[in-house]
């Protein structure tokens, strides 16, 4: 490819510039880039979540994600002429923007205890939100906060290669999903395949976070992301779905918060942590 | 009327080596501004460079040529790279085939290589510390440029920097390309680390044992100490102009040989430069230093940036 490129800016050209052999097979439309982007957005925030150990944070970073799926939806009802979704753009926002990020904040002021467990794969504790969106991340007092349940959050990780080794496991997930979507070679209609495949990634990426984190709350996040990235995927393959459907899977998120608020009250009230690593202590 | 091509290819250079300092000092002045302070004036670097150079040079007993020698091919190093990469045209210039992106980065890291040997040669503690740590976080870096690398051969078809900066001109598609986007946030990422801004190492300090890049030099003096400080001034404006004219924002090159055309696109540089010295600045005020093992998770963070920019593309057809 090379020579070839050479081959030909060394004609008349050179004056001319190489604008006319720039790459143009294969280029996403203006709008096809803008959402991928957004989808992009939505699996680096996902990332965010993953590394950032101050529940605080991670709620605030899961509510921007879930402001950039809706951000999405409207882009897809412009795009595309489907205002049903402005509807559930709103909708979604009003639930996962706000309403549900306000109820976890209350819950975590309940529980009085901010940072978030360490990782079965020992997760450092002080993240890189997200790593593009300019992060605050740095959470001053995440070392002095005790009370954790049992011995086995000793093997905090200090060490940026275990937490690099979570990140490398989150990455490979993703990466699954992609080449997975690749594999299955699902066309959706509204959207480029590289949506559906972040998608994909999105979801998986919330699984890791899910197995590896040791606090309620940090799986109440991963769970509600992991519901993003769903509907990432909805807007990706059906985004002409009928609105009731829509509106009953977000009613679906609000039974999970339920759920999850109730176990989070239940779980902090037997053992008076958040850590779900005491758990295995009360068997028998 | 029109420059021969040899004279802009000389340009290419000579702008990248007078503007250096400048930049610098364009930075310090900024961020003195920003904390309140009248800072120091922008020629300022340029003083340094003179004063320096009237000082005396002395080596370390022990030190063998090679000590002398590394500032002189770390400067040839630095002089050559403007050679192969979009400075002030937008058409390649003839001696811009010597080498592509790869090339490029393998002469700055022999830049680099040589000077961390030099003060390998030294004795000294912070000088050895200072290139031991560079050489290990260099380790994790070049897996960021080399993704960084591949998502644009993916893109072009071709790894040219020339390539790349067409393309990205061609049409508004390439640029809300997430991939494109990715690479070059990665990119921005390994140039705080490779200039050794916050949140990597703080430039200004004197002695503290968070030095990186800053502590190579340290056994140096006088002219020579003068070509390691100019040297890494080229260094920051090389990947700097990498960044602008490459990926971020490759308009304002001149297209044709007038000298007038040339001499705006100088200006452009420049500016653009400055413009990209402020962002730094304001980053270098509101980010605390990282400790030196997170400094892993920053670069982890910027691998993560240049793996997923060839994910979309590759496997996602982004």
């Amino acid at each position: 490819m090379t020579t070839a490129w050479l081959a030909a800016q060394h004609g008349p050209a050179v004056q001319h510039g190489p604008e006319a052999l720039a790459a143009a097979h294969g280029v996403p439309s203006v709008f096809g880039g803008s959402a991928n982007v957004v989808a992009v957005v939505v699996l680096l925030l996902e990332f965010g979540m993953f590394r950032q150990a101050l529940l605080r944070d991670q709620i605030r970073l899961y509510a921007a994600q879930s402001a950039a799926v809706s951000v999405l939806a409207v882009i897809v009802a412009a795009a595309r002429h489907v205002p049903e979704l402005y509807v559930l753009a709103a909708l979604s926002a009003a639930l996962k923007v706000v309403i549900v990020p306000l109820v976890m904040r209350r819950l975590l002021r309940g529980a009085g205890d901010d940072s978030a467990g360490s990782g079965a794969l020992s997760l450092a504790s002080v993240g890189w939100g997200g790593g593009v969106e300019a992060s605050g991340g740095w959470g001053g007092g995440v070392e002095a906060s005790g009370g954790w349940g049992g011995g086995v959050e000793a093997s905090r990780g200090w060490g940026g290669g275990a937490g690099a080794s979570t990140l490398l496991l989150a990455t490979a997930a993703g990466a699954f999903g992609f080449f997975a979507v690749g594999t299955l070679g699902i066309a959706g209609v509204t959207l480029p395949q590289a949506a559906l495949s972040l998608a994909m990634a999105v979801v998986l990426v919330a699984f890791v976070l899910m197995i590896v984190r040791r606090d309620v709350v940090s799986q109440a996040v991963g769970f509600f992301s992991l519901e993003n990235g769903v509907s990432l995927a909805a807007l990706v393959i059906a985004a002409h779905m009928p609105l009731i459907l829509e509106v009953a899977f977000l009613f679906d998120l609000l039974v999970a918060v339920i759920v999850f608020g109730v176990l989070i009250r239940v779980h902090h009230g037997l053992s008076e942590s958040l850590s779900t690593a005491g758990l295995t202590r009360l068997r028998g | 009327m029109s420059l021969p091509i040899p004279v802009i290819q000389a340009l290419q250079v000579l702008t990248i080596a007078v503007a250096a300092p400048g930049v610098s000092g364009v930075i310090a002045r900024v961020e003195a501004r920003l904390q309140g302070r009248r800072g120091p004036r922008i020629g300022q670097p340029y003083f340094d460079l003179a004063k320096l150079c009237r000082k005396e040079a002395l080596a370390p007993e022990g030190a063998s040529w090679f000590f002398l020698a590394a500032p002189l091919v770390a400067v040839t190093c630095y002089l050559t790279v403007p050679l192969l990469i979009p400075v002030l045209t937008s058409y390649p210039l003839p001696l811009g085939y010597m080498g592509d992106i790869l090339g490029g980065g393998f002469i700055l890291s022999l830049a680099s290589f040589v000077v961390a040997v030099a003060a390998l040669e030294t004795g000294s503690p912070y000088a050895q510390l200072g290139s031991s740590r560079a050489k290990t976080f260099a380790a994790i870096t070049e897996p960021v440029v080399l993704f960084v690398v591949f998502t644009v051969a993916l893109v072009t078809g071709t790894d040219l920097p020339y390539a790349l900066a067409a393309t990205v001109r061609s049409s508004a598609g390439q640029i809300v390309r997430p991939a494109h986007l990715l690479a070059t946030a990665a990119l921005f990422m390994v140039i705080l680390y490779e200039t050794g801004r916050i949140p990597v190492e703080t430039h200004t300090g004197t002695n503290e044992f968070g030095m990186i890049e800053e502590a190579r030099p340290f056994e140096h003096s006088g002219p020579y100490f003068a070509l390691l400080k100019w040297g890494s001034t080229m260094k920051q404006l090389i990947l700097f102009t990498i960044l602008l004219n490459v990926f971020l924002v490759p308009w304002g090159l001149a297209a044709t040989a007038r000298p007038a055309d040339v001499g705006l696109a100088i200006v452009a540089l420049l500016g653009k430069a400055a413009g990209l010295g402020v962002v730094i600045a304001v980053i270098d005020n509101s980010f605390a230093k990282l400790r030196l093992f997170k400094i892993t998770e920053f670069v982890a963070a910027a691998f993560l940036l240049s793996v997923l920019g060839v994910f979309t593309l590759y496997l996602g057809g982004g």
